[in-house]
């Protein structure tokens, strides 16, 4: 276990005890894992399914301080709610999804890559998609490539409906690795 | 009848299709929060994204935002002007320039650059940027919306 040190709590207050329990969970992510750049192979595909929860899109909307109405199918004291935006019912932020393709190129299964940027992405939304639908995040990789002695790996990315197939988004997608 | 607004932006957004080329949105203004880079959802995962010390100890001045956060500022600021237009076939590139670091105070920017006929309306082409109060851009890019069409 290694010893707080000043830092830790340089940008929010903090007791000891905080600044021990933050020490011990940076520890605990320090994991072997390859760079990136070798973990992946062009054609590689991955893919899982996310179910946008009410409660989800509330975590996300409030990490950036996005408190449009339309992206509400949770509210205080009346709880799950249909919530009204122009397509009806709640829907979720535009680029919700494209946060969560993270969670799906990074194979979760192995060791975080750690020393990776996502630098790029090109992104078509086709349709609104509701709050509470699950939708499907597929990702395949295209391309890994070398620019001004960096090395980047591309993806392509589409998320749709798990049930109904619908197309919500498509992605191109850059991730700078070690 | 006077109908009281909950905040949200209008149906059709800002823009309209006599909107012209050179007008320029009116952004949204951020600070990075370091409570809110490390909340679970964003950056918890990566200790660079909330720790001072292990910033520092890989190199950087501060802990840095994930660049799809000024992704979330920017649409932000397009749905304000586009409403739903924008969650029906627009596009958006945004490429991550420069790290946006803890307590920075990020303000996003758009102006129209081009306006395409299509069908009954247009295709707005908008450069699009977010920037620190020093003038430094973080992340740059367009958006592509269709209005009236």
């Amino acid at each position: 276990m290694s010893e707080p040190t000043a830092g830790t709590d340089a940008l929010r207050p903090m007791t000891s005890i905080q600044v021990q329990q933050t020490r011990d969970f940076v520890e605990s992510l320090d994991q072997e894992s390859q760079p990136y750049w070798d973990m992946v192979e062009i054609g590689d595909e991955l893919s899982r399914d996310l179910h946008l929860t009410p409660e989800l899109v509330i975590l996300y909307a409030d990490g950036v301080e996005d408190f449009n109405p339309w992206y509400e199918g949770w509210v205080m004291n009346k709880w799950h709610i249909d919530g009204q935006s122009p397509f009806g019912g709640a829907i979720v932020p535009p680029l919700l999804v494209s946060h969560f393709v993270l969670s799906v190129q990074f194979d979760h299964t192995k060791p975080f890559a750690v020393g990776s940027i996502h630098t790029f992405h090109d992104t078509t939304i086709h349709e609104p998609i509701p709050v509470g639908a699950t939708v499907r995040i597929l990702t395949r990789a295209t391309d890994k490539f070398v620019k001004r002695e960096r090395r980047y790996v591309r993806h392509e990315v589409t998320v749709t409906d798990s049930e109904t197939g619908v197309l919500y988004l498509s992605e191109t997608r850059d991730i700078l690795s070690l | 009848m006077t109908t009281i607004s909950n905040g949200a932006p209008p149906a059709e957004g800002l823009v309209t299709r006599d909107t012209p080329v050179g007008f320029e949105l009116v952004g949204v203004k951020k600070r990075a929060v370091i409570q809110l880079m490390g909340s679970r959802l964003w950056g918890r995962f990566n200790p660079n994204h909330w720790d001072p010390r292990y910033a520092r100890e890989t190199g950087l001045a501060a802990p840095i935002q994930t660049g799809e956060m000024s992704t979330a500022y920017l649409a932000e600021m397009c749905v304000n002007h586009f409403g739903r237009n924008f969650f029906t076939g627009s596009r958006m590139v945004c490429k991550y320039i420069n790290a946006t670091l803890a307590d920075e105070i990020i303000t996003t920017y758009g102006v129209v650059r081009e306006k395409t006929p299509k069908g009954d309306g247009f295709r707005f082409t908008v450069d699009i940027w977010a920037s620190n109060e020093d003038g430094q851009k973080k992340t740059v890019g367009t958006v592509e919306v269709d209005v009236g069409v």
